[in-house]
């Protein structure tokens, strides 16, 4: 025989292309198998005066008929065009790549095996004895590296002896494997040997348990309708895919077994990753670890924070040079009570959002988010919901609309639901950036207390929220484990963080900035009297007020709680206009008039708002409805007005529950 | 991995250093049975691409596809140090 058909077959990644072009040279062309998409690429080469024909077999995993190249594959060698199949694996994961060879084991052709990528694997560590993994599987195995041309010589004197001697894979141990497979012995019986051509019955009766549907065809063709049901029937019986795999890792673990010496360290985990990991300390790290962070982002703020007070002090030279050209007051109001002010707030909310992007950001760039992820993977769990829920509720701590959108990953319907009802209850950046604001104004360094105080309530919001809904929409037994490889920990890449977080940041003040100055005006304009009677918001807020009081909030502090329900932004719009705009009533003009000469909202704010008051609407404000573009995003989602409608009304009424609690233990405290 | 199927099925979260431990094997015969169980259906890995396409105004204004996440919900280019998720199908 002077010509010789070799087919390369491997995973992707195994060496295959390296090895094919290093074999063929120019002597190859590539095109389509018939009626497929899939590439075809053969070629040739001469080795001692005979000519080898080269079929570079398409990638894949494994022979099952799960791809077009797959079966492209299978089918191939089959059909007795190669003379010898030359499995590639990668001999730096012998583990898990010999799984082709496991795959291919009953398939009637003969067969080399090539221990490619040698060199890496020796850099690892790694000693593979050849001999005694030859020995075990009756074929030529080689160590090979297709990138070192002093391999060749090995390689060509290895197929020449595997074609020669027509070298086949011993299945004896593999056999005794599947005979372990309850039903296994049942099907093999009703498939005689030779029934697929190119196929033994080990391989026809695996590939049946594994409902390989090309292979299910060719036996239903090939065999009365009787034996068919039979079959069909005991394979159905079985474990199917998932114990025929593992009798091939059991299989290859054997073969490997002895062979293959590892000086590689074990994977043992971090002290940090002990901790996290821990069932007893895992959630007191990761909230410490989240308090932390949400404390940190002050640091970080305290820039744009300061930007924030300077604005305010353009308030007196401006009113002067508008007086000096004789403008109108209204105009000076304009400028002072909704631009300046506005921007003033605007740039002290940036500055938290820049802090909370910049700490969560690293968190993230180091590793820790992950560690995060999964600890409270298990509390979902005990929620009802999947490890996928934890995706959303991250993000809603940016933006909840994301978070309820961000929801759609997760299939079942009424997880969904639940998840983004819980989503809901994680304040999202508008509302990290008010409540510091907020919370630093009335209480001083007790800021930090009250985030402390807002992330419990989170917790157990989003708790009582799970056990108020999840009845009505998961079942335990919808709820499946969740596996998760920790990323190492590394320095974080400050120059891709940094981009990230101003991004952000500017993204942030456009919109804000858009929000807070259209509220404003608007609560500016209805509450602006001229002549001092008052305008619409006083005769609407003073009529709600005896019920907005029950709340703990004044009627101004009610109507922001009204707008943070448009736009978490809106709500210290609507602060500044109805607390700086003057002159809707007498009245408050007059109660007002301690803080008259003040230029500083935050005095405005300490002479006419209690500290409870205040607590009263930062909690309000922060539990409310997210927004109305996360409604829409939620019945975008859940597909139920029903369960919008509901969750809308819930989040409203538990709001003022927290807004009259939150009041009366400030009572009790101050 | 029947034994690995079951454990994943208790509702726990794990790492693969867990399961590995659980099953008294190494984190390469986790990832190897993992990487088969994904290719007959039995798990998938979990997305990270939380992005809500073109219908999420800050994606419908860039107007990019569905499978680049979008700048204001989540960290330019994904979570990108989350690691890798699976869960039981």
């Amino acid at each position: 025989m002077n010509s010789a058909t070799i087919a390369l077959l491997g995973q992707p990644n195994s060496g295959k292309s390296t090895l094919f072009n290093a074999l063929t040279g120019l002597r190859q062309h590539v095109g389509n198998w018939p009626g497929k998409t899939v590439e075809k690429k053969e070629g040739s080469f001469f080795h001692k005066g005979k000519e080898y024909l080269v079929a570079d077999l398409p990638g894949s995993y494994s022979l099952s008929a799960n791809s077009d190249e797959e079966v492209i594959t299978r089918d191939f060698i089959a059909s007795g065009k190669a003379d010898v199949v030359c499995i590639l694996a990668d001999s730096s994961q012998l583990q898990r790549s010999l799984f082709m060879l496991a795959d291919y084991a009953g398939i009637d052709v003969p067969c080399f095996l090539l221990l490619n990528m040698a060199d890496v694997a020796k850099d690892q560590g790694k000693q593979i004895d050849a001999k005694a993994i030859s020995q075990k599987l009756g074929i030529p195995v080689i160590p090979f590296s297709a990138t070192d041309v002093k391999s060749y010589d090995g390689f060509y004197k290895t197929l020449e002896e595997a074609i020669k001697k027509g070298s086949k894979l011993d299945v004896d141990s593999l056999k005794k494997q599947y005979d372990g497979i309850k039903g296994y012995q049942e099907i093999l019986s009703l498939i005689p040997e030779n029934t697929v051509p190119g196929y033994s019955s080990m391989w026809l009766a695996v590939k049946l348990m594994e409902n390989d549907k090309v292979v299910c065809e060719k036996l239903k063709s090939a065999l009365d309708s009787e034996t068919y049901k039979k079959l069909i029937s005991a394979a159905k019986e079985t474990q199917g895919a998932v114990a025929t795999g593992g009798c091939k890792f059991a299989w290859i673990d054997d073969v490997l077994s002895g062979a293959v010496n590892s000086s590689g360290k074990k994977v043992s985990l971090s002290k940090l990753d002990k901790i996290y990991t821990s069932r007893i300390w895992g959630k007191p790290a990761v909230i410490l670890t989240v308090l932390l962070g949400l404390i940190g982002s002050f640091i970080p703020a305290i820039p744009l924070m300061i930007v924030g007070s300077l604005i305010l002090m353009l308030k007196v030279p401006v009113a002067s040079a508008l007086a000096a050209v004789g403008a109108p007051e209204v105009l000076t109001l304009v400028i002072n009570d909704i631009i300046i002010q506005s921007f003033s707030y605007i740039f002290k909310m940036l500055g938290f959002v820049f802090g909370v992007t910049l700490v969560f950001g690293l968190l993230e760039e180091v590793g820790v988010m992950a560690r995060i992820s999964y600890v409270f993977d298990n509390t979902m769990g005990k929620l009802g919901l999947q490890g996928k829920s934890v995706m959303p509720f991250l993000i809603s701590f940016g933006c909840t609309m994301g978070g309820a959108a961000g929801a759609r990953v997760i299939d079942n319907w009424g997880q969904k639901v639940l998840t983004i009802a819980l989503a809901w209850a994680v304040p999202c950046g508008a509302a990290w950036a008010t409540i510091p604001m907020l919370s630093t104004i009335f209480f001083g360094p007790g800021a930090v207390g009250v985030i402390v105080a807002i992330l419990l309530t989170m917790l157990v919001h989003m708790w009582i929220t799970a056990k108020v809904f999840g009845g009505h929409l998961v079942k335990k037994e919808d709820r499946y484990g969740m596996i998760m490889e920790l990323p190492p920990y590394h320095k974080p890449k400050w120059g891709a963080l940094f981009r990230y977080v101003f991004g952000r940041t500017k993204e942030t003040f456009f919109r804000v900035a858009k929000v807070v100055l259209l509220v404003c005006s608007i609560f500016w304009l209805l509450s602006y009297s001229p002549s001092g009677n008052g305008g619409i918001l006083y005769a609407i807020g003073v009529a709600i007020e005896p019920v907005t009081k029950i709340f703990g909030m004044p009627w101004q502090l009610f109507l922001s709680y009204i707008a943070s329900a448009v736009g978490k932004e809106g709500a210290i719009g609507v602060i500044s206009a109805l607390y700086n705009g003057g002159s809707y009533s007498a009245a408050f003009t007059e109660a007002m008039s301690g803080a008259a000469a003040a230029t500083n909202l935050n005095e405005i704010l300490l002479a006419n708002v209690s500290r409870p008051e205040a607590l009263a609407f930062i909690f309000a404000m922060t539990f409310n409805m997210p927004c109305v573009v996360a409604l829409a995003a939620t019945y975008q989602e859940t597909h139920s007005a029903k369960w919008t409608g509901l969750i809308v009304l819930y989040y409203t009424a538990i709001s003022l529950l927290l807004a009259f609690l939150a009041y009366h233990i400030g009572m009790l405290i101050w | 991995m029947e034994k690995l199927l079951s454990l994943l099925k208790d509702g726990h979260a794990r790492t693969l250093e867990m399961l590995a431990y659980e099953l008294n094997t190494d984190v390469d015969d986790i990832k190897r049975k993992l990487e088969y169980l994904e290719m007959v259906g039995a798990v998938k890995k979990v997305s990270f691409n939380a992005c809500s396409g073109n219908k999420c105004s800050e994606c419908a204004l860039h107007s990019h596809s569905d499978t680049t996440p979008c700048k204001g919900c989540l960290p330019d280019g994904g979570f990108k140090n989350m690691g890798e998720m699976w869960e039981v199908i």
